[in-house]
């Protein structure tokens, strides 16, 4: 994949708007954003080949001179750079009552730097043709499992990403492709209906897709089960996350808790727990762009800080939180390269990329085996943080009875998992030795600002209480 | 763009039909951490999505693509011919698109009456003019104004344009007596009453408040469990928005014309109207994404799904009126009053972490981060608990209060209570 040719004939245009701009601001960088993505769907009365969701182009432009940052997104920048310097300035302007309340932040460290980053792809090996006729065969073998199947969905979204940053000591570029591809089945046994879902992932498409065909065969396997699933009796139970749900788990608990915009904003418990145990002792998580290859992968962040891993508890001790170049500023710390925006439309935050849990030393089967009774959780559905007030509240799409040690054939759902976060990760008493990273995730901040996230971890052993 | 993309679309002699949908959108944003403003933001972007159809086979098939500002009228010309092959591998059932509509209307607001960033800095004034109290904060604030200019043109005789304004704040009221806590308080809105988001903001200040002094019950009441108007909206919505005809054409739908959602009534009955508009929500729109005039349409009546509402394609494929996509929900009230409500235990949910709802298995609950339980007069704020219960049994107990309000796209009842649930 190469670089995007419209971002790459509006460089000297950044250069130049970026000159502009600096007789007004100490500070002037400029995002640009080519996404190229496509949806290409089967189901079984229908199909598509769209434009993906994620697709967009476009520049956003911040601004500071030591106080409140200025951010202007527009759609291109060619043309008269005086005029569009005084149309930006223009476009910002605030009331005087406010302006004279802005923060005070130290104007954003611009080390010089020039990089060209690129992640090979295979996406330009195959045609939206290819993907449909592949998409089409899952869905026939997914409905030829179980007659019960009223509809099984396939969805593969290639996206390619591009990224040109300047400042006036920083030009970097940066381009990368990912891949979902998605399934979902309807199954219909007299009144009851389940969905259920799954999919795979990869910055290479044939490896998503031959990844594919056994999900596919165990979701309609799953489905059949998950017809026949009771409600859970709420209580207090031994718990074995599968890794989506431990993954849900550090995203919950410790991911957005150590989001430090939200420190800044005194809005995270973390920030006063910085040294401590917050977690058993045998627990270890991280987060970064560079901590494993998977969706939320990049070179550079929409900051233009290169991207990080970031140890975030070690031995069960909270030892460092992840920033973008706002948080990192205020705070005085060095910006982690988790600066993102949903788009060149949408402010930078402090977010999470690839969240997970390190593996331990336990086997999966001792896990287990060790429960007297108690369930395994199986597929994130969704969650929700409190990093103010370390409340939890994870939902798993199922779960298995374990009794006597063993996984029994009674399946629960849905499973929702809350508690204390504390409570909740002191509590981990084994961690397998398997480690898998989910990718195919989004994650909000409080309910907007959409960006792709994964996370993930080994098996982990918990008691909590399941409703 | 200098160039005419319908003439480059009719130009293309294998495309049958066309539509081109842009979505203008002009934002005036701040931003404040505690009382200290931080970031100004303001964007002018239009993003445009064509979506070619090809007849083929007795097939239609289509495909859709993005132009933006930059491209030029060779990039588009490519984009289209490759659309064209795309359509052509798409093997839908036929259908026709809506024809010979125009307008020019605008959905009401009285965001004119300032501009974009003196609106802005009312709103803020509005969230910090709130009482906050000794320990009261707020913590964070944002707030997004948006014009949005969306047209909707096809080849058929559909031109319509329709300007829309909207408004967000997200606010976290914060009490920092003790252990601080905070709750989320999140207004969308396309009519501005500076007094009603000062109210809402003083109204989440007391809850916070309620909640640095509430703890977990050492023993769990069995009781009404009570839900305000957010998490009803939810509720409903999971039921009737799979009253969609798409939902309904590929097999999914859990409920059918015909099928009883509250089996064996007990409280009162739900009636469900879906509408292109409800007063003050920023869902309220003209038409739909196809241009489609929307046409207000009742799908649940006294608790049994009597209709399905969608676009003009899947209508066709389901024999029924085109209603457009309707997203708008207008629940009727229902008998519960403040004093009926008063007259035995309950147990009111005021912030959750968020409702959890499965139609297809059943089931309602979540964690709740405050609620209080009122007895007798007296009312005990309660944090560190969950609320579990079957959907059905829940659905069958729903009392509907007579007092009605709106928040995003629903305008309904107030609050609901319910049997069943267990408070865990």
């Amino acid at each position: 994949m190469a670089f995007s040719a419209f971002l790459e004939s509006r460089r000297e245009d950044c250069k130049a708007l970026v000159e502009a701009l600096s007789a007004s601001f100490s500070y002037v960088s400029i995002l640009g954003s080519h996404v190229t993505s496509s949806r290409i769907s089967v189901d079984r009365r229908s199909s598509n080949i769209g434009e993906g969701s994620l697709s967009e182009c476009g520049f956003v432009i911040k601004l500071s001179n030591g106080g409140a940052f200025m951010e202007y997104s527009l759609d291109d920048i060619s043309g008269d750079k005086a005029e569009l310097a005084e149309k930006i300035r223009s476009s910002l302007v605030i009331d005087d009552a406010l302006a004279d309340r802005t923060v005070k932040v130290p104007l954003p460290a611009d080390e010089p730097m020039v990089r060209s980053f690129v992640r090979e792809s295979d996406l330009g090996s195959y045609s939206d043709s290819d993907i449909l006729a592949f998409n089409t065969s899952m869905r026939d073998q997914i409905l030829a499992e179980d007659e019960r199947i009223v509809n099984a969905f396939v969805v593969a979204m290639p996206f390619t990403v591009s990224k040109l940053f300047v400042t006036k000591n920083r030009e970097l570029d940066q381009t990368y492709s990912w891949v979902n591809l998605n399934s979902m089945v309807v199954l219909r046994d007299g009144e009851k209906m389940v969905q259920t879902y799954d999919g795979t992932y990869s910055h290479l498409l044939k490896e998503a897709m031959e990844a594919f065909p056994p999900v596919a065969k165990e979701l309609a396997r799953r489905a059949g089960k998950l017809v026949h699933a009771k409600p859970i009796e709420p209580g207090v139970y031994d718990v074995i996350t599968d890794s989506t749900i431990s993954g849900l788990i550090a995203h919950e608990a410790f991911g957005h808790g150590v989001e430090m915009d939200q420190f800044v904003k005194d809005r995270a418990q973390a920030k006063d727990y910085v040294g401590q145990y917050v977690a058993s002792p045998i627990c270890n998580m991280r987060d970064g762009a560079a901590s494993a290859l998977s969706t939320a992968s990049y070179f550079f962040d929409d900051d233009g800080v290169l991207a990080h891993d970031t140890q975030i508890i070690k031995d069960g001790i909270l030892v460092a939180g992840i920033s973008d170049l706002a948080s990192a500023s205020v705070l005085g710390t060095e910006a982690t390269g988790n600066g993102r925006r949903e788009s060149y439309k949408r402010k930078s935050y402090a977010r999470m990329t690839n969240t997970f849990f390190d593996p331990g030393k336990d086997k999966l089967e001792d896990m287990i085996a060790s429960v007297e009774h108690g369930y395994m959780l199986f597929q994130t559905n969704n969650g929700m943080e409190d990093p103010k007030n370390w409340q939890i509240q994870c939902t798993a799409e199922y779960g298995i009875e374990i009794v006597d040690g063993k996984l029994t054939d009674n399946y629960v759902s849905p499973v929702v998992m809350s508690g204390y976060v504390p409570d909740l990760l002191k509590s981990i008493s084994m961690v397998s030795d398997t480690c898998k990273v989910i990718g195919s995730g989004g994650c909000g901040k409080g309910y907007k600002e959409w960006v792709r996230v994964s996370d993930g971890g080994p098996a982990l052993k918990v008691k909590v209480k399941l409703a | 763009m200098s160039w005419n993309l319908e003439q480059l679309l009719r130009a293309n002699a294998a495309v049958d039909d066309y539509k081109i949908r842009s979505d203008k959108t002009e934002s005036y944003e701040l931003f404040f951490v505690h009382d200290k403003l931080e970031t100004t933001r303001s964007t002018d972007t239009t993003e445009t999505t064509v979506t070619v159809y090809v007849d083929h086979d007795g097939f239609r098939g289509d495909s859709s693509f993005k132009l933006y500002a930059a491209t030029t009228e060779a990039e588009a010309a490519q984009k289209i011919a490759d659309a064209v092959k795309k359509a052509g591998v798409i093997k839908n059932q036929m259908y026709a698109l809506p024809e010979n509509e125009t307008l020019d209307g605008v959905v009401a607001s009285n965001f004119t009456e300032m501009t974009p960033a003196a609106l802005a800095k009312a709103m803020a004034d509005a969230v910090f003019g709130a009482e906050l109290y000794a320990h009261g904060s707020i913590n964070a604030l944002e707030i997004f104004v948006y014009r949005h200019v969306v047209t909707v043109k096809n080849s058929r005789g559909i031109d319509k344009r329709e300007t829309k304004y909207s408004a967000m704040i997200e606010a976290i009221p914060t009490w920092n007596e003790g252990e601080s806590v905070e709750l989320y308080e999140c207004q969308r809105f396309n009519r501005f009453d500076a007094a009603k988001v000062t109210a809402e903001i003083e109204q989440k200040m007391r809850e916070v408040r309620d909640r640095a002094y509430a703890k977990a019950p050492a023993e769990k009441p069995a009781c009404t469990v009570v839900l305000d108007a957010a998490e009803l909206a939810q509720l409903i919505g999971d039921i009737a928005y799979d009253l969609d005809y798409a939902t309904v054409y590929a097999g999914s739908n859990p409920f059918s014309i015909g099928h009883t959602v509250q089996k064996e009534p007990t409280g009162d009955k739900l009636n469900v109207t879906m509408r292109g508009m409800v007063e003050g929500s920023v869902a309220s729109a003209l038409f739909d994404a196809d241009g489609t005039t929307l046409v207000d349409t009742e799908v649940i009546r006294d608790g049994i799904v009597v209709d399905y509402c969608g676009s003009h394609r899947f209508a066709q494929y389901l024999e029924r009126k085109t209603t457009g996509r309707l997203v708008c929900m207008d629940v009727a009230a229902g008998t519960l009053t403040d004093a009926e409500l008063a007259g035995k235990p309950y147990f009111r949910c005021v912030s959750m972490s968020g409702l959890q709802v499965d139609v297809y298995n059943d089931y309602i609950g979540g964690e709740v981060r405050l609620a209080y339980y009122c007895e007798n007069g007296e009312t005990v704020p309660m944090t560190g608990i969950s609320i579990s219960g079957k959907l059905s049994a829940a659905l069958a107990s729903m009392r509907l209060s007579a007092e009605r309000t709106a928040t995003g796209n629903y305008y309904g009842p107030k609050l609901a209570a319910f049997e069943g649930i267990e408070i865990v």
